[in-house]
């Protein structure tokens, strides 16, 4: 029996993809959820490069999981230097405190 | 024989990439959770070996545990008081029980999606031996103005995040 076909990939990056979703909802600290969304483009880029492998056969895919490691890169730096300047605002980067904008 | 061993490291490569996972999820200080994020990536990194994408490989950990966790390493460092990191990453109980409800679902249809698909093989024929002159000739001719796009976001990036995160003077 062969492991590496394309369900055991699709298993894996939907596990990925569930730890991402529910640390994107359950967790309060700012960091925390940025993981999970880090998490979720992970599992996204790893869908594609196999079935770009495992069923198409050619390099479309792994050009999309290039953007999306890409796109990642540039979401992390941006998120962190807007979570220094809400830190530097408020002290405080527990996402149920920030509550400013809230009517 | 060598189908065995390959199914071996494959699931040791599979373990490596989920276990950490979950401690991400339901660890409580944030430092776990980002070192176990770390090896989340180097297995996701060894998925690309399996998958015959080197170049990915290596962009991922370039880009991931060289760059972003790093990057998250020095937010944590920048934000929290160190004297209360054994609960510096809790949930919220509420809501984790209203995602796992949607994990469940999820699960279900995943399943029945899994049990009910049928896979299009084109064989591996088809696909290069090398993929790095591949990608280097699509990123030159058909995905060119993508890359051109990014490049323009990423001095974009460069930029932005310097002005947001710059020390303002008193």
């Amino acid at each position: 029996m062969d492991l590496t076909g394309i369900p055991s990939y699709l298993g894996i990056s939907f596990i990925l993809f569930l730890a991402g979703l529910m640390t994107v909802v359950s967790k309060r600290n700012i960091i925390g959820i940025f993981m999970g969304v880090e998490l979720i483009l992970n599992s996204a880029a790893l869908n594609f490069a196999a079935f770009s492998r495992l069923t198409a056969g050619n390099l479309e895919g792994q050009m999309v999981s290039l953007f999306v490691i890409v796109l990642a890169a540039a979401e992390a730096a941006i998120a962190l230097a807007l979570l220094l300047a809400i830190y530097k605002r408020y002290r405080d980067i527990d996402a149920d405190n920030l509550t400013t904008l809230k009517l | 024989m060598t189908s065995g061993l390959n199914n071996i490291v494959f699931l040791c490569v599979a373990l490596l990439t989920t276990v950490p996972c979950l401690v991400v999820v339901f660890s409580r200080n944030i430092l776990y959770s980002a070192f176990a994020l770390f090896f989340t990536f180097l297995g996701t990194s060894g998925l690309y070996f399996f998958l015959d994408a080197e170049f990915l490989a290596i962009t991922q950990v370039v880009v991931y545990i060289g760059g972003v966790s790093v990057l998250l390493l020095f937010a944590i460092l920048l934000t929290k008081n160190v004297d209360a990191i054994r609960k510096t990453n809790m949930m919220s109980g509420g809501r984790m029980a209203l995602v796992a409800a949607a994990a469940i679902v999820l699960l279900g249809s995943f399943g029945y999606a899994l049990k009910s698909a049928v896979w299009v093989h084109s064989g591996s024929s088809a696909y290069p031996a090398t993929t790095i002159n591949g990608l280097g000739d699509l990123l030159m001719s058909k995905y060119l103005m993508p890359f051109e796009i990014i490049s323009v976001l990423l001095l974009a990036v460069l930029i932005g995040s310097l002005v947001i995160a710059r020390r303002s003077v008193k």
